[in-house]
C-alpha cells in the first residue's frame, strides 16, 4: 500500500501509467531478493532493509533507479521490540511523486548502522541528530558529534526510557549539594535581580573549561601557518566565532570559521542553542494539542507548518477536506509565502548592508498580510489555524472596517504588485547588489541534490523541483502557476527565485479568490470539530508541504486508537539547508559568510526545534 | 594686532567654534537618525524632547520631536561604565580616542566661514576663520586627516582582541588608500586658484564654482571623503555583518562616544572642505554687501552635503572590503592622476595663450 | 621675537590646546561619572559571546604592510607635486614637461605594482 497513487491528468486507469515508486520497489526487490522486504507492520508502507545491505540499496536507488534525493533521515525508538530504527525517505527529482521509504532496524544494545554520508552528504546533520537524540551510531560518519544538545550531555533524550536526571531518575545521579538538607537556590545567592551591586568578595566566574577550545583549536597536525608561496612569509590561520551573539546570524546560531587572512578555509555551523525538545513534547501532546507547537517551528510561516502537520495526521485519520477549506488553506499558505519572502528578501538586503531600507519598504505590505491573519485567526503570527479535516475559522466578514473580499482584492491586485515592483526597481539591477551577490556562494546542481537542499536553494541551482508540482497536495493541481528556476546557484539567483516566487504566489491567490467568493457559506471542516482525536488504525505517515524555506516534512507514527503520536519528527528545511553552508563559504571572504547565510534563509526555530 | 590680542581672539573664536561644532555634531546624529528614518518609512526618535501642540480631535502633535535626543545620548554615554580590557596596552588604549578626536576638531581651524566681517576679523586677514592666516591650509587639512588614521589603527591594536586588531588594520588600510585619490583631487582647486589658502580659493570662485570647471575632481573628492569617513557604502568595518564592530569593540562609555564624535565631526568638516573647495564656500548672492550671510550660505551647503551623505547611506548596500580596495587603487587613483595631468595641461596652455584665438572667436 | 608667521599660527596652537582640553576632559569625566565594577568576564576580549580561542595580536597578513608602504611612496610623490602646483604657472611649458616626466615615474610605478599583483585580494 503506497501513500499516494500518482494519477496523470487525463489518463485512463492508473495501471497504464506505472507509479515510479512501485517500479522502484519492485526493481529493488528483484535485485536484493532476500534482503529487501515489504514492511510487515500494519499501516507501514515502506521497505525493511538489513543494516549491512543499506549502502548497496542506497547506491542502487540513487544511481540506477533515479531516486537521487534523500529527503529525510529519522530515528525511531521501538522499545517494545528492543530495536532502534532509522527511516529514510528518498525521492526522485525527475519523476516526482512520493517516496521510497527504507526502514533499517538494529538492536538497542548495539545500534550500528552504516552511514549514508558517502552516498548523500545531506544526511550529515540528520544522522548526527539521530545519534544525539536516540543513540544510533552511524558507522563511517565523518564527524559524529552531538548537534542539538551540548557536547557534555549525558544520555539520549528521545529514547522512551530516558529519564530526566535529578527529576525523574529513580536514584539521583548527582549527590545533593546540601547533604544537611536546607535547599538553597542559586537564584537567591545571585542578586541579578538588583543588578546594581555585587556582594562584597563575590566574583562571577569567567573561565570555565570549554570543550570548544579543544575541539576547534588548530592542532599540530593541521597546518597552523599557511605559507604564502610567492613571498616566503608565513601568515597565521585563525579561528573565530561568528555568533551566537551576533546581530546578523538570524538567531542564536554560531559558526566557527577558520580564516586564512580574510579568506574562509573552513566553516562549521554549531546549532542547538534554541533546542526546545519539540519532538519529545510532540509525543506527549495529543494530536490536536500539537498544532500550536508547530507554529513555533518556522515562526515566520506558522500556517504553513500547521498545514504540513495536519496533512500528515490526516493521512492517519483518513479525513476528507471540504472544498472551501482547501481554498482557504491555499489562500493562507500562499499569503504566508508572500509574507515570508518579503521578510527574507528584506533580510538578505540587510545582510548586504542596505541598512533596512528595502526591508522596511516591504514590511508595509507584510503588515497588511499580518492584519489579515489577525482578523482571520486571532493572532498575527502564531496562528494555530489548521485542523484535521479543514480549518478552524471561516473568513471574517470585515477587516479593519473593510469587507474582506474587497480588502483581499485590493491587496493582491494593487498593493502587493506595486510593492514588489518598487522593490524590484530598487534592488535587482543595483550595481552594488549585483557585485556582492553574483558568483557568491555557488552551489552546483549536483551538489544541491546531493546535499538534500530544498526550496529556493534547489531551484536557484537549476533543479526544477517543487513539492506543489511533484507531489501535489490540496488543490494545487487545479491551479495554474510556474516554478521559477535559475541556473547559476549563487546568492543573486536565490534572490531572483524568491522575487519570482512572490509573483507566482500572487498569481495563485488571484485564482483562488473567485473560488472563495463562489463557495461562501460552505463548510470548512470535515464533520464536527472534535477534540478527542484517536487514530483508528496504526501506521506511519509522512506529510510534506512546500514551505517558503523548503520542503517541510512531518513524520508521524501512531498506534491503534492512540491519542498522541508515537514518534513525531520534523524534517526541517532550514536545518538541512545548513549542511552546505561550509561548502558554499569556502574560498570566500568573511563578509560573504553573512550574505550566504542570509540567502539560505534560516529560522532558528526550525533548525533547532 | 599684537601677540596677546591674537591669542585672545584665537581663544575666544576657537572656543566658540568648537562649541558650535560639538553641538553641530550632536545634532548631526539626530539629523541622520531622523532623515534615515523618514527615508525608511518610519519616524526617528521622537520622545526625548518635544513641544506638545494640542491636536485637533486626535493625538497631540509633537513639535521638534526628539530634539533632546543627542543630549540624552551624551548623558547616557557619560554615565556608562568604562571597563578597560585586561590585557590591553594602557597608554595606547587611552591615547587612541584622543588621536581620533583632535584631528576632527583641528580641520575646522582653517575653514573660512565668512568673508571679511569688519570688527570680527583682524585687519590683515581677508576672511573669517579660526586660523585665518594659514597659507598652506590645504596641506594642513591633508596632514591632519592623515593623523586621524593613527587613532583608528591604535584603537584596534591596543584592544588586544582578535576582531579589533584586524578591524583597525583594515580600517586604516581603507582610509589611506582613499587618501591618495583625495589628495590628487584636492590639488585641482589649488592649481585653479593658484594658492593653498582656503580663503583665496573661495575668492577665486567669484566667477563661478570650481565644480562647474572640474566636476570630475569634485566627484572624486566626494567619493574619497565618503571612504575616509567610513560611511556607506564603504562602511563594512563598522557593520554588524563583519566580525562585530571592528576596531572600537572594546571601547565603552564616552570613549566610544569619542570615536563616534570624531566620525560625525569629520563628516561636517569634510563637508565644509568640499563646499569650500568646489562649491563656492561662503559665497552666494549678496555676500559682498552683507558679509554675515557667508555663515548662512556655508551652513546651507554643509547641510546639503550631510543630507547627501545620509541619503546615500539609506540607499546603497555595502561594498565588500576587497571590492572597496580595488575601487580605490585601480579605478579612483588612475582617474585622479589623469585628471590632474589634464588640468595642468589646460591651465598652462591657457596661460600661454594657446586658447586665445578660440576664445576670441567666441567673443569672450 | 614673534614674527608674522608665528602670529599667524598662534590661533592654531590655541585651538590645539582647546582640542586637547576636550579630548582629555571627556575620558576623565567618563571615568569619574561612570560606575566601576570590574569583573573577570568584563575584562576578557569580546568574541560573540564565546570564550576567545587563541591569542590576539598574531601575525597579520602581509598585504596590509604592502598597502602601507605603497601609500607612503605614492603620498610622497603627491606631496612633491604640491609645490609644483603652486608655482607651475610661472614655469610654463618647461614645468609641464618636468611634471610629465615626474608623473611618468609615478604611473610607471603604479602600473608595475598593478601588474605584479600587489593590489589583488584587498
Amino acid at each position: 500500500m503506497s501513500e499516494a497513487i500518482l494519477e496523470a491528468p487525463g489518463s485512463g486507469a492508473p495501471e497504464t501509467l506505472a507509479n515510479p515508486v512501485e517500479q522502484a520497489i519492485s526493481a529493488l526487490k528483484e535485485r536484493f531478493p532476500e534482503a529487501v522486504v515489504d514492511d510487515p507492520r500494519d499501516g507501514y508502507s515502506g521497505l525493511v532493509v538489513p543494516a549491512d545491505k543499506l549502502t548497496e540499496v542506497a547506491l542502487a536507488l540513487r544511481d540506477d533507479l533515479g531516486f537521487d534525493y534523500l529527503s529525510s533521515v529519522t530515528g525511531v525508538d521501538l522499545i517494545e521490540d528492543g530495536k532502534l530504527e532509522a527511516v529514510y525517505h528518498t525521492y526522485s527529482i525527475d519523476k516526482g511523486g512520493s517516496a521510497v521509504v527504507l526502514h533499517v532496524q538494529v538492536d538497542r544494545d548495539n545500534p550500528v548502522i552504516p552511514s549514508l554520508v558517502p552516498v548523500w552528504p545531506g544526511a550529515d546533520f540528520q544522522e548526527r541528530e539521530a545519534w544525539d537524540l536516540l543513540g544510533i551510531q552511524f558507522d563511517g560518519h565523518p564527524d559524529l558529534r552531538r548537534i542539538l544538545t551540548w557536547d557534555g550531555f549525558h544520555g539520549h533524550p528521545l529514547r522512551k526510557d530516558w529519564k530526566e536526571p535529578f527529576y525523574e531518575e529513580d536514584t539521583k545521579p548527582f549527590g545533593s549539594r546540601w547533604p544537611a538538607g536546607g535547599v538553597l537556590r542559586a537564584e537567591e545567592l545571585n542578586p541579578y535581580g538588583q543588578n546594581v551591586q555585587y556582594p562584597a568578595g563575590w566574583v562571577p566566574t569567567g573561565d570555565e573549561y570549554d570543550v570548544e577550545t579543544e575541539m576547534y583549536a588548530i592542532t599540530g597536525a593541521d597546518l597552523a601557518y599557511s605559507i604564502d608561496a610567492s613571498q616566503q612569509m608565513k601568515t597565521d590561520k585563525i579561528t573565530v566565532n561568528l555568533g551566537p551573539q551576533h546581530p546578523s546570524t538570524h538567531g542564536v546560531f554560531r559558526m566557527v570559521v577558520q580564516l586564512d587572512g580574510e579568506t574562509v578555509v573552513d566553516l562549521k555551523p554549531v546549532m542547538g542553542y534554541l533546542h526546545r525538545n519539540h519532538e519529545k513534547i510532540g509525543e506527549r501532546n495529543t494530536f490536536l494539542g500539537n498544532i500550536p507547537y508547530t507554529d513555533r517551528l518556522d515562526y515566520l510561516s506558522p500556517i504553513s507548518n500547521n498545514l504540513g502537520y495536519v496533512l500528515a495526521v490526516e493521512k492517519l485519520l483518513g479525513s476528507v477536506v471540504p472544498e472551501r477549506a482547501e481554498w482557504i488553506r491555499i489562500l493562507t499558505v500562499e499569503l504566508t509565502r508572500i509574507a515570508n519572502h518579503l521578510w527574507a528578501i528584506g533580510f538578505l538586503l540587510n545582510d548586504l548592508g542596505a541598512l533596512q531600507t528595502p526591508m522596511l519598504y516591504f514590511y508595509i505590505e507584510r503588515e497588511l498580510i499580518l492584519d489579515f491573519f489577525e482578523a482571520l485567526t486571532g493572532a498575527r503570527m502564531m496562528n494555530n489555524y489548521m485542523r484535521f479535516g479543514g480549518v478552524a475559522y471561516d473568513l471574517p466578514d470585515e477587516i479593519r472596517g473593510q469587507a474582506t473580499m474587497e480588502f483581499l482584492n485590493e491587496l493582491v491586485h494593487e498593493r502587493l504588485p506595486r510593492a514588489i515592483e518598487q522593490g524590484d526597481n530598487l534592488m535587482t539591477h543595483n550595481e552594488i547588489v549585483r557585485a556582492r551577490s553574483i558568483g557568491v556562494g555557488v552551489l552546483t546542481r549536483k551538489e544541491s541534490i546531493a546535499y538534500s537542499m530544498a526550496g529556493p536553494m534547489l531551484r536557484a541551482s537549476g533543479v526544477n523541483y517543487d513539492v506543489r508540482k511533484a507531489e501535489p497536495y490540496s488543490y494545487y493541481e487545479q491551479l495554474d502557476f510556474d516554478i521559477p528556476v535559475y541556473y547559476n546557484g549563487d546568492v543573486y539567483d536565490r534572490y531572483k527565485v524568491r522575487m519570482d516566487e512572490l509573483q507566482q504566489s500572487l498569481r495563485i491567490v488571484r485564482q483562488v479568490l473567485p473560488h472563495l467568493q463562489a463557495t461562501e457559506g460552505a463548510p470548512i471542516i470535515d464533520g464536527k470539530p472534535s477534540y478527542a482525536i484517536r487514530t483508528p488504525q496504526p501506521g506511519e505517515a509522512y506529510g510534506r508541504v512546500e514551505n517558503p524555506k523548503g520542503e517541510l516534512g512531518f513524520y508521524v507514527t501512531a498506534k491503534r486508537r492512540s491519542s498522541s503520536p508515537e514518534r513525531y519528527h520534523v524534517r526541517a528545511p532550514s536545518f538541512i539547508n545548513l549542511t552546505s553552508l561550509g561548502k558554499m563559504c569556502q574560498g570566500h571572504k568573511v563578509a560573504d559568510i553573512v550574505v550566504i547565510l542570509g540567502s539560505i534563509d534560516i529560522v532558528l526555530g526550525e533548525v533547532d526545534r | 594686532m599684537t601677540f596677546g590680542q591674537i591669542a585672545l581672539w584665537g581663544l575666544v573664536v576657537g572656543f566658540v567654534m568648537s562649541m558650535v561644532i560639538i553641538t553641530g555634531f550632536a545634532y548631526t546624529t539626530l539629523l541622520e537618525r531622523k532623515v534615515l528614518a523618514r527615508m525608511q518609512a518610519r519616524v526617528g526618535p521622537n520622545r526625548a524632547g518635544y513641544i506638545p501642540l494640542p491636536g485637533r480631535g486626535g493625538q497631540e502633535k509633537k513639535l521638534l520631536a526628539g530634539f533632546l535626543q543627542p543630549a540624552a545620548d551624551a548623558v547616557k554615554l557619560f554615565f556608562k561604565e568604562d571597563p578597560t580590557p585586561g590585557k590591553a596596552d594602557k597608554v595606547v588604549y587611552n591615547i587612541a580616542p584622543m588621536l581620533a578626536v583632535i584631528p576632527a576638531i583641528l580641520i575646522l581651524a582653517v575653514i573660512p566661514w565668512a568673508g571679511k566681517i569688519p570688527g570680527l576679523v583682524p585687519e590683515q586677514y581677508s576672511y573669517f576663520a579660526i586660523v585665518p592666516g594659514l597659507n598652506v591650509a590645504v596641506l594642513f587639512v591633508l596632514a591632519v586627516t592623515s593623523i586621524s588614521v593613527y587613532g583608528v589603527v591604535l584603537a584596534g591594536w591596543a584592544s588586544n582582541s582578535k576582531y579589533a586588531v584586524l578591524g583597525g588594520i583594515r580600517a586604516s588600510a581603507q582610509m589611506i588608500s582613499y587618501e591618495l585619490a583625495m589628495s590628487l583631487s584636492v590639488l585641482v582647486p589649488v592649481m585653479i586658484a593658484n594658492s593653498m589658502d582656503l580663503g583665496v580659493i573661495v575668492e577665486a570662485q567669484r566667477g563661478g564654482w570650481i565644480v562647474f570647471l572640474q566636476p570630475v575632481a569634485a566627484v572624486i573628492f566626494c567619493i574619497a571623503a565618503l571612504a575616509e569617513l567610513q560611511r556607506a557604502p564603504f562602511d563594512l568595518l563598522e557593520a554588524e555583518q563583519e566580525l562585530s564592530a571592528g576596531f572600537n569593540v572594546e571601547y565603552a562609555g564616552m570613549r566610544f562616544g569619542m570615536f563616534f564624535m570624531a566620525e560625525y565631526m569629520k563628516m561636517v568638516s569634510l563637508s565644509a572642505i568640499a563646499a569650500t573647495l568646489f562649491f563656492g564656500g561662503y559665497r552666494g548672492p549678496f555676500v559682498d554687501q552683507v558679509p554675515v550671510l557667508g555663515f548662512v550660505y556655508l551652513f546651507v551647503k554643509i547641510f546639503i552635503g550631510l543630507f547627501l551623505m545620509i541619503w546615500i547611506r539609506a540607499t546603497f548596500p555595502r561594498l565588500r572590503y576587497d571590492q572597496l580596495m580595488l575601487f580605490g587603487w585601480k579605478r579612483l587613483l588612475p582617474i585622479s592622476v589623469i585628471n590632474f595631468m589634464i588640468v595642468a595641461v589646460f591651465i598652462v596652455l591657457a596661460q600661454e595663450g594657446v586658447f586665445a584665438p578660440i576664445t576670441r572667436l567666441f567673443g569672450f | 621675537m614673534p614674527n608674522q608667521i608665528l602670529v599667524d599660527y598662534l590661533p592654531l596652537a590655541v585651538l590645539l590646546g582647546i582640542a586637547l582640553f576636550f579630548a582629555v576632559l571627556l575620558p576623565i569625566l567618563s571615568l569619574n561619572l561612570g560606575p566601576k565594577r570590574p569583573s573577570q568576564r568584563k575584562q576578557s576580549p569580546y568574541e560573540s559571546g564565546m570564550t576567545a580561542i587563541g591569542e590576539a595580536q598574531r601575525r597579520l597578513p602581509v598585504k596590509f604592510y604592502r598597502i602601507a608602504v605603497l601609500f607612503i611612496l605614492f603620498d610622497v610623490d603627491i606631496i612633491l607635486l604640491v609645490p609644483w602646483a603652486m608655482t607651475f604657472r610661472d614655469l610654463g611649458y618647461y614645468g609641464l614637461v618636468v611634471m610629465f616626466i615626474f608623473m611618468f615615474m609615478f604611473i610607471l610605478g603604479d602600473v608595475w605594482v598593478w601588474k605584479k599583483g600587489v593590489l589583488e585580494w584587498e
